[in-house]
């Protein structure tokens, strides 16, 4: 298959199931801005009124890298069951598996949009006006997207040879989220623990990179940014020629479970 | 490939299933038993066996969908394969057309090629308006008439075909029979399996017959056909 079918297909299989999507709901699209709006009002709620948090940003500071990581969250958990819920295409024809978690990562791509754009909504809201940095969050988001991609399709493959893989990805979302620095700033960890969570943990680095930019006209570090983006390109090329080498094992698996 | 005529040949074919039941314990089943066949350009030939008798699996393999656990199948390289099935990744809240458009570039077409034959799978479906409604609310027989027709436009080398024959009411079942004979009137080389052996020998030039996962009798239609009505009605 060409690449650009590919491409295609990707966004072909993720347009209509988010059509499907909304055709159930009385709502439709209208969904995708009230579920984040709904979202940031629980956590409005729970912090600004019930804990009275002193800190008048907090909320801010809290969404900066919330919403990155339930991006993470949402993109690599539906792509992990991806190419189990089209064990019936996969029964039938001969085709790249690799369509499967980039269409679900298409799908959570698209419902982020009007996310990113409440996110940014709010920052005006607080005062904190668009300015020439925020052009920095383009190679973030090129970086965010890599790694949904990587880890998206490491854990589709997995689940399609044990299932418990899945009870493993909640529980690592979880333990993600404790370590990247969402209900705190990273920069007040002890030294080395804080370079390690950086350097380590790509979430912590994104996170705090859209609290930067966002809230403080700052800047990441670009050379571990291009970095991350040498080390995913490399880990997607071979993840497609697993894909590919392991194409039928794969379809088997699907099959035959 | 020994002979330039064989376009595809399956060599001592087996598959064997494992399933865990629990913890430690596993289920094996051998499905498929060292079958070996060739099939020469443009022929057609039918597969029969009884419901569970391992035909699907092997349609699966001869497709290249899976790989048998043991022997292989052999094709001369560029060969293109496609499992005809009705309702390819069919989405319910979808509407008809965009349905088949999606199947289409499924089964390998561009999104320009699959809009194009858009018209031709509409008039063999004979939907009327319901083509542009959403596929949740077709009857069982309006949903295999969009998948035949969507499957049917399939342009490869060598055609499986499914059980397909014997879905929608008769009207149809006559059309889609009179359709897929034309195509296999041409050059186009098929494997046709079904458990019905009227079905086999109206279309097949040669059949295998496939019991327990191996090859049972393989040759002349009639013969087999015969000698497979005698078995399944003792």
């Amino acid at each position: 298959m060409k690449i650009s079918d590919f491409i295609i297909l990707v966004d072909t299989k993720a347009k209509m199931a988010l059509k499907a999507e909304a055709s159930r709901l009385y709502l439709s699209f209208l969904w995708w801005i009230l579920e984040p709006i709904f979202f940031v009002l629980a956590f409005y709620f729970v912090f600004n009124i019930l804990l009275k948090n002193g800190h008048e940003d907090y909320l801010l500071f809290l969404m900066c890298a919330k919403i990155p990581y339930m991006w993470f969250s949402k993109a690599v958990t539906s792509a992990s069951g991806s190419i189990v819920a089209n064990r019936g295409i996969i029964s039938q024809i001969d085709i790249s598996k690799a369509i499967f978690p980039y269409a679900s990562i298409q799908i959570s791509l698209y419902k982020e949009i009007p996310v990113f754009m409440l996110l940014f909504v709010m920052c005006i809201g607080y005062g904190y006006i668009p300015s020439i940095e925020w052009v920095w969050l383009i190679p973030l988001f090129f970086v965010q997207y890599l790694f949904i991609v990587a880890s998206g399709m490491i854990a589709a493959l997995l689940v399609c040879y044990a299932d418990d893989v899945r009870m493993f990805i909640n529980m690592m979302m979880l333990f993600l989220m404790f370590v990247s620095g969402i209900f705190f700033d990273i920069t007040s960890i002890q030294q080395p623990l804080q370079d390690h969570l950086l350097t380590y943990n790509p979430l912590a680095f994104l996170c705090d990179s859209f609290r930067k930019i966002l809230m403080h006209k700052g800047m990441y570090e670009i050379n571990h940014l291009i970095g991350l983006i040498i080390f995913f390109s490399l880990l997607i090329g071979m993840l497609h020629f697993l894909y590919k080498l392991l194409s039928r094992n794969i379809a088997s698996k699907v099959v035959n479970a | 490939m020994s002979q330039s005529s064989v376009i595809l040949k399956a060599e001592n074919i087996s598959l064997t299933y494992k399933s865990r039941t629990g913890f430690s314990s596993s289920f094996t089943h051998h499905a498929l038993k060292g079958i070996s066949f060739e099939i020469t350009m443009g022929e057609t030939i039918g597969i029969l066996g009884k419901n569970g008798g391992g035909k699907s699996s092997l349609l699966r393999i001869l497709a290249g969908i899976i790989n048998p656990t043991g022997g292989q199948v052999i094709c001369p390289p560029n060969t293109t394969r496609a499992l005809l099935t009705l309702g390819l990744g069919f989405m319910p809240n979808i509407s008809g057309r965009e349905n088949a458009i999606y199947s289409a570039m499924l089964q390998g077409a561009s999104r320009k090629k699959a809009k194009a034959i858009i018209p031709a799978i509409e008039e063999f479906a004979e939907l009327g308006e319901f083509f542009d409604q959403p596929v949740d609310t077709y009857s069982s027989g309006m949903k295999a008439r969009l998948g035949f027709a969507t499957a049917m436009m399939a342009e490869v080398d060598i055609l499986f075909i499914d059980e397909v024959l014997s879905v929608g009411d008769a009207h149809f079942r006559q059309k889609a029979e009179a359709a897929m004979l034309n195509k296999l009137k041409g050059d186009q080389t098929c494997v046709f399996v079904s458990h019905n052996s009227d079905q086999v020998n109206k279309v097949c030039s040669r059949a295998i017959w496939i019991e327990s996962g191996v090859i049972k009798e393989q040759g002349n239609t009639a013969t087999v056909a015969h000698h497979y009505n005698l078995f399944m009605q003792s």
